[in-house]
């Protein structure tokens, strides 16, 4: 039962955060929304976190390093991953109602649902490349620091190569995206974000001489194939964060019906929720 | 009103699908007594090249290789009752759905890393062991979709807000404790000993049995919402 529906919203509490927590969560009609969106962004802070600072893999060490030297930068780093790299284990199932939020926000917009499924479907393949395969072969190596050295330089490649080098379900996912954008009649994101999405889906492309130099700006620690690249996906994520809150803020649920309950125990949806279903 | 035609059959395809799972469980020569990451590459190399060991790791591994991505139907069916509760935007049951596109390929990939020590036992025992620690890492460390499942669904039946909620209360505060308990294998590069070793107590047992018991449960409930479901149904074209 919705709260609008029972007549007597309480007004939102002042003080405690915990307490504005329980009066959203009571009666906040987005509830669901805000679920993702603040997923979205504690997940984006933590995993700077986890790369930068505890795991320190990120920005990433050099293509050329010799195999005594990686075995080194197994050896100095060898907590941060293997506790650094647990916590991403954890959390990284979180990107599912993350992508979630954001295929909804193609379901908001004039365009087939293909759009959304497609883009779903990609972010979830892309936890592997983007996170998963890395922590394995981070732990594989930091777990037996006394392994071939050889072979721990094979599980450096596959890290590094896996994160930066799995370049298609970023490129292909934010070309879907940017189509959804440019051909919404709903005004759902600016189309200029659109465009956005376009810079995006091209730092996947000029990352891809990566998997042929091992030094210099094409490398996967370069100017071009790591920090070009690290700028553009920060821009993006910081404003596609504040235009998804601004999408909820936006979103009016009123005092429709909840959609789609089992059949003789609810009305037909609004002509709204029918849209967003 | 949406079809429900063929959902009894999916779902009771799963004891048969769990019945393989569990001969496989057993049939692998390493988890019935799970190897232990202490294990030298010279020994880990011998358990590969044992004749005893060999035929069961591959025909086992193999099995798990056919019926992993039986777990996705369970999965589809989850979804569907989501879209029953009273909730405003399909968020939920997509992120499910999300779940269940990521969870199976990472199993699958501990599966290949098995497969391939085992494919050519007679290698280096330095590769052997690097397949060895990459199949029982992945298989091991990687709860995050399980957990993630489990949350987002104890959320999604927690605000399903109707008179008649389509799954009780208590099922969302046990996919909380399962998910509770699938926490610790995360850390299984940590320790070569102990309970969070891969094959510790927490990371293995606790683990395993906590999948284990969450796909009876849920199959149960599941059973349940779908023959309420369908009596609703009748009634109402009725």
């Amino acid at each position: 039962m919705s709260a609008s529906a029972m007549g007597n919203v309480p007004e939102e509490p002042p003080g405690s955060l915990l307490r504005r927590i329980a009066w959203h969560w009571r009666y906040d009609e987005k509830r669901e929304l805000w679920i993702g969106w603040w997923t979205l962004v504690v997940f984006y802070n933590l995993y700077g976190l986890l790369f930068f600072v505890i795991t320190r893999t990120q920005p990433p060490p050099e293509p050329s390093l010799g195999s005594s030297e990686v075995v080194e930068w197994f050896a100095d780093r060898r907590h941060g991953l293997v506790y650094g790299y647990a916590i991403v284990f954890i959390v990284g199932g979180a990107t599912a109602i993350m992508n979630a939020t954001l295929a909804y926000s193609m379901r908001r917009m004039s365009v087939s649902r293909a759009f959304a499924y497609s883009y779903l479907v990609i972010y979830a393949l892309a936890t592997l490349p983007g996170m998963l395969i890395m922590g394995v072969a981070c732990t594989v190596g930091a777990m037996r620091p006394d392994r071939d050295p050889e072979l721990m330089r094979w599980l450096y490649d596959f890290a590094f190569l896996s994160f930066e080098g799995t370049m298609g379900v970023f490129l292909v996912g934010s070309l879907v995206w940017m189509l959804a954008v440019l051909l919404d009649e709903n005004g759902v994101f600016p189309k200029w974000f659109g465009y956005l999405n376009l810079c995006n889906a091209l730092t996947e492309v000029v990352v891809a001489p990566a998997w042929i130099f091992k030094s210099g700006a094409f490398a996967w620690n370069g100017t071009i194939a790591w920090w070009i690249n690290m700028g553009v996906f920060v821009t993006y994520t910081i404003v596609f964060l504040t235009l998804l809150r601004r999408m909820i803020l936006r979103e009016d649920f009123g005092t429709g019906p909840l959609p789609d309950l089992s059949p003789g125990r609810a009305p037909a949806p609004s002509g709204l929720l029918k849209a967003a279903r | 009103m949406r079809r429900t035609d063929g959902e009894v059959l999916l779902l009771g395809a799963l004891p048969v699908v769990g019945v393989i799972w569990l001969s496989a469980f057993l049939l692998f020569p390493g988890f019935v007594q799970p190897m232990s990451p202490t294990m030298s590459a010279e020994e880990v190399a011998a358990f590969y090249r044992d004749p005893e060991n060999l035929p069961r790791i591959r025909y086992s591994m193999i099995l798990f290789n056919w019926f992993a991505v039986g777990f996705v139907p369970i999965l589809a069916l989850i979804v569907l009752q989501i879209r029953r509760m009273a909730h405003r935007t399909p968020i939920f049951s997509y992120a499910i759905l999300a779940c269940a596109a990521g969870g199976p390929t990472i199993f699958l990939m501990a599966n290949l890393f098995w497969l391939l020590a085992a494919f050519r036992p007679m290698r280096d025992p330095q590769l052997t062991l690097m397949f060895n620690d990459l199949a029982w890492v992945t298989f091991s460390s990687q709860v995050g979709f399980l957990i993630a499942q489990s949350v987002i669904l104890a959320l999604a039946i927690y605000l399903d807000r109707q008179e008649r909620p389509v799954f009780q209360p208590w099922v969302a505060h046990f996919n909380l404790v399962v998910a509770a308990l699938l926490i610790p294998s995360a850390f299984t590069g940590a320790a070569m000993t102990g309970p969070i070793a891969w094959d510790g107590l927490l990371t293995f047992w606790v683990r395993n049995v906590a999948i284990g018991l969450w796909i009876i449960v849920m199959a149960v409930v599941l059973g349940r919402a779908i023959k309420r479901q369908r009596a609703e149904d009748e009634a109402v074209a009725a």
